[in-house]
């Protein structure tokens, strides 16, 4: 379970974040939703240690992230919103690369690419070359990166952008196959995408965080809820 | 598998994968290569052996390589995203840069092993004569050295990728940061100074990079080297680890960061300075230089006895202090194995031993001077015009026999050139040499005096462009008949008038045309073939330089005669059959028990064969042709060659193969290289 607190981040004497506050459990999807500029990416970066926050907490299982970020990181997959590679590199060589990077022990490094690229739906691609593949299929590939090594929290940033609806159909599967060991968080605009396979909203409105279930909800009054969250937050 | 395992195969892979690494790598050979040909022009005949050579040569290079290496291992990360992926992996960014360090760190010295080999095999192939010493063990020294300062021109060029975004901005600021500010300050600093160059010296690194070569290494060096190394590795990770401080809560640790760096430098450089006053050195016993002596330095050095000690006055931050301190112990070392005398040797450095400079200049010793004192008797040497073997063996020779002077004329008033001649065109330089043999040298007018003075041991017509007297060439054949000596160095228009002379005395002089010789100017000849003669004996393995020569040969007397009248005429040195020197002797068949003292006559078909121009140009064996000719006229011993001497850098290159070096390494083999390893990056990416 990942437990945030009252997390604050200031950029340039701008507040981006205002006491954030939200928990995550093993198995739940999470979406983070908000208009642009309202702190998604930011708050997944802090989340990923790529950003170190002005004040609160962030526990796993109750251990302070921010004390030891290194043992954190170690359970966190992180899929950035535009996901680099080295273009020189096979798929197969890539994953391979970040496993043994992650630390991966070298007899399972084979094992883990190949349940991730089953996972992602690349397995027929291992052998293709990275710069000869498609925005959705490096997509794919970076969250096959992200679930290597079977982390307790998947961060996911603006995961369905750029797909088209065969892909997002596809990239539901995937968050429901990935959520079966990790506590997904995933940012993006694609509400009813999204709502498919999110357990809960979280809308992000002047630096804080309201929740919005989805248990029990019509799609239509799921919509409704969200719209009228995000248009609070705009005005 | 470790991180810094992983990075340090991704960074060697992904520049692999680069047309820039190609070019990189062939413009770093072609660079190297072509001041390497430039020091092995002006470094033939001199004692710094060639994996010396090429390190003063690769050294200045080398930041350059490492800014081009190392300039997108950061930006190109902070530039693509890819830092986002890296740093959200649980991986310690200290890991990441001793990764991609070690990666760039591997791909130079694969550049400075690549330079080795190619420049290697064209001398294996060209000038395999220049290889001669030179062993795979005598390698590690330099490449040891180049490694060192490796580490940390790596480490600056990284830390410097980590702090800009675009990899071109990163690699011109290292080239203005590690390469030209440091030799403009260098260079600025001499020029201020009012000591100049002896002041300030060579660029540290430079100095180092020759010193390392040599086997010498001080511990003082090593640990700067390797303390500025870390230094710039905890910048470039702290530039790394900034990317996550861009919030207000980075803040503290901004300030706690910037408290670590200064801490850091400030115990850098205590560790630095401390190390540097300890000043331990270690000097490898595997180096290029050679412990081997010629026959006539270990029989001076065997005949010596009792005690000399031996004072270097110059600083150790001079070039020449590592060789000639090798040299010096080299000596000891032979003397003591050959039953000679024993050499106190003492190193007085003018800036740091200040009570023992001031002693010596007290007793009139300048500074960048070699001393050697036996009892009383004291000879300075100034170590501006170089000091190798020959010369400090004939130092010993002069301290531990007794004096023994002989009077040199030169005769002057038909333009010859001038003893105190300190120009291209004077004589000053064979004149100090002669000196230091133990030789007087005096003008003489020939005109003006009678008789040749007895105690003139030969007579050297050096050059003369306007005609003798007839009572001069008298003179001068009275002087002959009478036993003389005489050294005659002959213009191609002889105008002198010496040609009656020379043919009564078995010399004929023809002019000559030496089409296809091999030259290094285009009109100047070398000559390599030596005859059995003492005067030429010696040199074999060496060569002279004659400008525009003249033939000599046997004139009809020199076959007639008999007894005490034969005059035989001897060819010292030839090319193509043509004979440029001779020497020509009356008198040696009539036998010892007559007690008569042959006539010998040395005739060399060059004119300006002895002038200051013609010995401080390349290396050639001028110098030691001409000394051996004066000990061979005066009766003395000849004082060897140049060419015979151990551990002197001689290639046996003439103009055109040297001209063929130069293309052959500068040229086409990194060409060639360039082609490999685009290829091999153009089929890995259609491959892909």
């Amino acid at each position: 379970m990942i437990e945030v607190r009252n997390l604050a981040f200031t950029y340039r004497s701008r507040p981006v974040l205002r006491d954030v506050s939200f928990v995550v459990s093993p198995g739940e999807v999470v979406s983070i939703v908000g208009a642009n500029g309202a702190g998604k990416t930011t708050l997944l970066n802090v989340l990923a240690t790529l950003a170190v926050p002005d004040s609160g907490q962030i526990l796993l299982d109750g251990q302070d992230a921010l004390a030891r970020p290194l043992r954190y990181s170690r359970q966190v997959g992180y899929l950035p919103e535009s996901p680099a590679f080295y273009d020189d590199m096979t798929v197969k060589d890539y994953l391979r690369y970040r496993a043994n990077l992650k630390g991966e022990p070298a007899k399972r490094v084979r094992r883990r690419v190949s349940e991730a690229a089953e996972i992602c739906r690349v397995a027929d691609c291992l052998g293709v070359p990275l710069k000869r593949l498609s925005l959705g299929v490096r997509k794919r590939v970076a969250l096959a990166d992200a679930i290597l090594l079977r982390p307790r929290v998947l961060l996911l940033d603006d995961f369905l952008a750029g797909l088209d609806t065969g892909m997002r159909r596809a990239a539901g599967d995937l968050l429901s196959n990935a959520a079966a060991f990790s506590s997904v968080i995933v940012t993006g605009h694609e509400l009813d995408d999204l709502a498919r396979w999110t357990t809960r909203f979280l809308v992000l409105r002047n630096g804080l965080v309201s929740s919005v279930e989805t248990a029990g909800l019509e799609a239509s009054a799921l919509r409704a809820r969200l719209d009228a969250a995000l248009e609070g937050g705009a005005r | 598998m470790s991180p810094v395992r992983v990075t340090w195969g991704r960074t060697i892979g992904h520049a692999r994968g680069l047309y820039t690494t190609a070019l990189t790598l062939a413009g770093f050979l072609s660079l190297v290569a072509a001041a390497f040909a430039f020091n092995f022009d002006r470094a033939e005949g001199g004692t710094l052996p060639l994996t010396a050579l090429w390190a003063a040569s690769a050294a200045p290079i080398l930041p350059v390589l490492a800014a081009f290496l190392a300039m997108g291992v950061w930006s190109d990360e902070r530039q693509s995203g890819r830092l986002a992926a890296l740093l959200s992996v649980a991986v310690r960014e200290r890991d990441y840069v001793l990764g991609k360090f070690l990666g760039v760190w591997t791909l130079l010295m694969a550049a400075l092993v690549l330079s080795l080999a190619t420049l290697g095999g064209a001398l294996l192939v060209l000038a395999p004569a220049a290889l001669s010493g030179v062993s795979l063990l005598s390698l590690l020294p330099p490449l040891l050295t180049l490694g060192v300062q490796g580490l940390l021109w790596t480490a600056a060029a990284v830390a410097l990728s980590a702090m800009f975004r675009q990899a071109a901005a990163a690699a011109a600021t290292a080239v203005v940061l590690l390469v030209a500010l440091p030799r403009a300050l260098w260079s600025g600093l001499r020029l201020w100074s009012s000591r100049g160059a002896t002041a300030f010296g060579e660029l540290p690194f430079d100095a180092h990079a020759v010193d390392g070569a040599l086997g010498t290494f001080a511990l003082g060096t090593l640990v700067a080297y390797l303390v500025v190394t870390v230094v710039c590795l905890l910048v470039a990770t702290k530039c790394v680890a900034a990317t996550r401080f861009v919030g207000r809560g980075a803040r503290t640790l901004r300030v706690s960061t910037g408290i670590v760096l200064a801490l850091s430098a400030v115990f850098a450089a205590l560790v630095v300075r401390l190390a540097l006053r300890v000043d331990a050195t270690v000097e490898l016993p595997v180096v290029g230089l050679s412990d081997e002596f010629s026959p006539r330095t270990r029989g001076i050095l065997a005949e010596s006895s009792g005690e000399i000690a031996v004072t270097c006055f110059l600083s150790r931050g001079d070039a020449r202090f590592r060789p000639l301190g090798h040299l010096l112990r080299s000596l000891r070392r032979a003397s003591a194995s050959l039953g000679g005398a024993r050499l106190e040797i003492r190193f007085v450095d003018p800036r740091w031993d200040i009570a023992a400079a001031e002693r010596l200049a007290a007793r009139g010793v300048s500074e960048n001077s070699l001393v050697f004192e036996k009892g009383r008797r004291l000879v300075v040497l100034p170590l501006k015009d170089g000091c190798g073997e020959r010369l400090c063996a004939s130092t010993i020779r002069r301290l531990t026999t007794p004096p023994q002077r002989r009077n040199v004329y030169w005769t002057v008033g038909h333009g010859e050139a001038t003893l105190d001649g300190y120009g291209l065109y004077g004589l000053s330089n064979i004149a100090r040499e002669l000196a230091r043999e133990g030789y007087r040298n005096a003008p003489f007018d020939l005109a003006a005096t009678a008789t040749i003075p007895n105690d003139c041991a030969l007579l050297v017509l050096s050059g003369p462009k306007s005609a003798f007297a007839r009572v001069e060439l008298d003179r001068l054949d009275a002087y002959l008949r009478a036993g003389g000596r005489l050294l005659v160095l002959l213009g191609p228009a002889e105008g002198a008038g010496l040609a009656s002379l020379l043919a009564t005395w078995g010399v004929k002089a023809t002019p000559v045309a030496l089409a296809g010789a091999k030259t290094l100017s285009g009109s100047d000849v070398i000559v390599t073939d030596f005859s059995d003669h003492p005067v030429s004996a010696p040199l074999r393995g060496s060569r002279i330089v004659l400008e525009r020569p003249t033939a000599l040969a046997p004139s009809a007397v020199a076959v007639s005669g008999a007894g005490a009248d034969h005059i035989g005429f001897s060819a010292l040195a030839s090319l193509d059959g043509v004979v440029l020197a001779a020497a020509v002797e009356r008198g040696s068949a009539a036998g010892d028990d007559l007690a008569i003292r042959p006539t010998r006559l040395v005739v060399i078909g060059d004119a300006t064969f002895a002038l200051n121009g013609a010995l401080g140009a390349r290396a050639n064996a001028n110098r030691d042709f001409l000394l051996n000719s004066v000990a061979y006229l005066s009766g003395t011993d000849a004082v060897g060659a140049s060419g015979t001497e151990a551990g002197l850098l001689v290639s046996g290159l003439d103009r055109a193969a040297r001209a063929r070096f130069a293309v052959v390494t500068v040229g086409v083999l990194p060409s060639v290289v360039f082609l490999l390893l685009a290829g091999a990056t153009l089929r890995r990416r259609l491959r892909t």
